[in-house]
């Protein structure tokens, strides 16, 4: 929902390694359904997509703030590794 | 008679009154009434993610669908920059 480059200065100030990509026009937190249409805000949200594009984990409102959740759900995919 | 009518009066003007503060009296929000509740997404485990493009901070496209076969994601969805989301 940010600017793009409101998101650069964020991404400076807290030195983020993965891409800070800005839904300006707020239609990605529609599709996902996140979008509050009386305030214009969205809700907070965290996804795990697996490479096949499939939704693995949803973590929303305070818990999605908490990143464990998602944290764990990454870690399935260390465990689909096949064994050296 | 003269004191029947004072009395008269009183009795009127108290229910007067009464009936004005009944009027007057502010709409209170019901006890316990919450706040709306943030949206919940429609989405569920095990769907496929809506595909997107959208830019990243230097200005170039990124697709969700270009991470297919090649990377697992998260998508963090942060409200509001410099704010603790």
């Amino acid at each position: 929902m940010d600017s793009s480059p409101a998101n650069r200065r964020f991404a400076e100030d807290i030195g983020v390694s993965f891409p800070l990509l800005s839904d300006w026009k707020r239609k990605v937190v529609k599709d996902y359904g996140l979008l509050d249409e009386n305030t214009g805000y969205a809700a907070r949200a965290t996804f795990v997509v697996d490479k096949e594009g499939i939704i693995k984990n949803i973590e929303e409102g305070r818990t999605a703030i908490d990143p464990t959740g998602a944290y764990q759900a990454c870690s399935v995919f260390d465990k689909k590794k096949p064994a050296p | 008679m003269a004191r029947r009518i004072i009395h008269l009066t009183m009795l009127l003007l108290t229910l007067a009154l009464l009936v004005h503060a009944q009027e007057t009296k502010p709409q209170q929000p019901a006890q316990g009434a919450n706040p709306p509740a943030p949206p919940k997404t429609h989405l569920k485990v095990g769907q496929t993610a809506p595909d997107f493009t959208l830019t990243d901070t230097t200005g170039k496209a990124v697709k969700l669908s270009d991470f297919k076969g090649q990377k697992n994601v998260v998508l963090a969805f942060y409200v509001l920059a410099f704010t603790g989301g």
